[in-house]
């Protein structure tokens, strides 16, 4: 398990609006529930090709598939704007912060969160 | 063939070639990928034609009589109404949105208090340089991206801004210099020149940054030989160098700086730092833009400002304006609302978890075009004609400017506009002596 640092960002390859506005549910989770990691921090946590990593902070935890990527730095792991990377954004007092959340990252062979179980999670169902 | 503005993104694109009957668009030219699939939409398979109720699990067609009614009857029973969202409508719209918020007494609230709203809150406290599109085509020779990547999310700005040719120089990209401040290594990096400047900050340390800067302007080599921030202390003399020296500069502030900052302290650091250097400045000056996303994420102040002479969140009580010292995320933190209506927006997947829990606890009135989370978990969902494609309506560009966007084709199953809808839900409740 390690300490990383979340930020969101938008990607047009990885965009929500044109994945409900095209694609379809199975689009949607394998283009969004995705994310950036630099390959020593990749290696680090023993993420095989295409494994999938649980994100956790002390609001919620997400299950996603990591992509290496040399341009993320260090430390940081990127998720593009989705309601996955929204299940660990984070309210402090009356701010929204979507960069800069510390977050711990562990290799899982779980399956990726489904975009369903969001849904009902949000519904409280 | 004709041309028409996009409303794809804030950059409003006046430029975009449309051949179309006026039942269908044949041909889009000139589009980007965000503007195409903005004209796409209107075909789109998630595209809502007919209100909808939610029955349990289901979502259930209804008329638009019946769907009239329903919004009347959720009104009626309610004492503390949430309206959000509006970033994706008309000038027009947001108008009505706000004479709805005044008769039910409600809460109104936009996109752009969670994004560049945050700027203008704290420029009422230190005043800000802004500055226009075709002033940075036609003067700028700086460039500042900070926290932004307009390369996905605005993706002709840089076409426009750092590639033209300006009518007021010789000289076009070979004398604009780019400086990217950004701790993740975005698309934009890749248009960089020889000239330009990348510099990938430690996420979180800009305000060090910007108090190095500044501590630089007043006082000469006063930053630290091992730099600041991640940045070498060469890479911040040349970053300054090129900021009091430029002749027209801007900053483009980005989601990195408009979504991370606490009590906006950053900004007020960067509108201080603005200030400085103009101050400084002997033969030209720097300004600011914020890179909203939503095509008139900027309107909904203006609209605010004219109608109810304040910007932001809008309380009503007694039919009037109240200081209610209150944001959209105070409201439904604590809250404080008992059924929502949200228009052109999807807050279920855009609020964090701790927000859109709340939200989908109480009923959901949605005004959208397209099926999105919110719409998964809506109580009764009203479509509505694409602005600047089925309706026409004013919109404020990312630099401020109004700018008015054209109908081309009518909407299917003869769809109201945003404001025709919110217009007939007044009319009703006045109607009804509400």
């Amino acid at each position: 398990m390690m300490e990383l640092v979340l930020n969101t960002v938008r990607k047009i390859d990885y965009d929500q609006k044109k994945e409900f506005t095209f694609g379809n549910t199975q689009s949607l989770e394998d283009n969004l529930a995705i994310a950036f990691l630099n390959p020593k921090n990749a290696k680090e946590l023993k993420v095989t090709k295409d494994g999938h990593i649980k994100i956790s902070n002390e609001e919620n935890s997400i299950i996603v598939k990591v992509i290496e990527d040399e341009n993320t730095p260090e430390g940081i792991v990127v998720l593009p704007v989705s309601i996955w990377a929204n299940q660990i954004t984070q309210v402090r007092e009356t701010e929204i912060f979507y960069k800069n959340i510390k977050v711990l990252v562990e290799t899982t062979g779980e399956p990726i969160t489904k975009y369903m179980h969001i849904i009902n999670r949000i519904k409280g169902d | 063939m004709k041309r028409f503005t996009c409303s794809g993104c804030s950059l409003l694109c006046d430029d975009i070639i449309i051949r179309s009957d006026g039942l269908f668009i044949d041909e889009v030219i000139g589009a980007c990928l965000k503007g195409k699939e903005r004209f796409d939409q209107v075909t789109a398979k998630n595209r809502i034609t007919s209100p909808m109720i939610r029955n349990g699990n289901e979502l259930k067609k209804i008329s638009w009589e019946q769907a009239i009614e329903e919004v009347i009857k959720i009104i009626k029973k309610s004492l503390h109404p949430l309206l959000y969202g509006f970033s994706n409508s008309s000038c027009e719209a947001q108008s009505k949105g706000i004479e709805l918020a005044r008769i039910i007494n409600g809460f109104i609230d936009s996109n752009a208090s969670i994004c560049q709203g945050k700027v203008l809150g704290v420029a009422n406290e230190f005043g800000i340089n802004l500055t226009t599109i075709t002033e940075i085509i036609n003067k700028a020779d700086l460039i500042i991206l900070w926290g932004a990547n307009p390369a996905e999310t605005i993706p002709r700005l840089l076409n426009k801004t750092l590639f033209s040719r300006g009518k007021f120089r010789m000289t076009g990209r070979e004398i604009k210099t780019l400086v990217i401040i950004d701790p993740v290594k975005s698309a934009s990096f890749n248009v960089m020149g020889v000239r330009d400047i990348a510099l990938q900050i430690e996420p979180g340390k800009d305000v060090e940054l910007i108090q190095a800067l500044k501590e630089e302007c007043c006082q000469a080599d006063s930053i630290p030989s091992e730099g600041v921030a991640g940045i070498d202390q060469e890479d911040l003399k040349r970053i300054l160098l090129h900021i009091v020296g430029t002749e027209n500069g801007v900053i483009f502030l980005g989601q990195g700086i408009l979504k991370s900052d606490k009590e906006n302290r950053l900004i007020r650091e960067i509108l201080e730092f603005i200030q400085m250097i103009n101050s400084k400045q002997e033969k030209g000056r720097i300004s600011l833009i914020m890179m909203g996303g939503h095509y008139n994420m900027a309107g909904f102040d203006h609209a605010a400002l004219s109608l109810a002479g304040q910007i932001g969140g809008l309380q009503f009580q007694d039919h009037t304006i109240i200081n209610g010292n209150n944001s959209i995320v105070s409201k439904i933190k604590s809250e404080d609302f008992d059924y929502s209506i949200i228009v052109g927006t999807d807050p279920i997947s855009h609020l964090p978890y701790t927000l859109s829990s709340k939200l989908a606890k109480k009923p959901i009135i949605l005004i959208d075009n397209q099926m999105t989370a919110t719409a998964e978990v809506a109580d009764l969902i009203l479509p509505t004609a694409i602005t600047g494609i089925e309706c026409e309506g004013l919109a404020f560009r990312l630099d401020q400017v109004p700018v008015h966007l054209e109908k081309i084709i009518n909407p299917p199953s003869n769809l109201p506009s945003d404001e025709n809808l919110l217009d007939q839900i007044i009319a009703k409740l006045k109607e009804r002596g509400t």
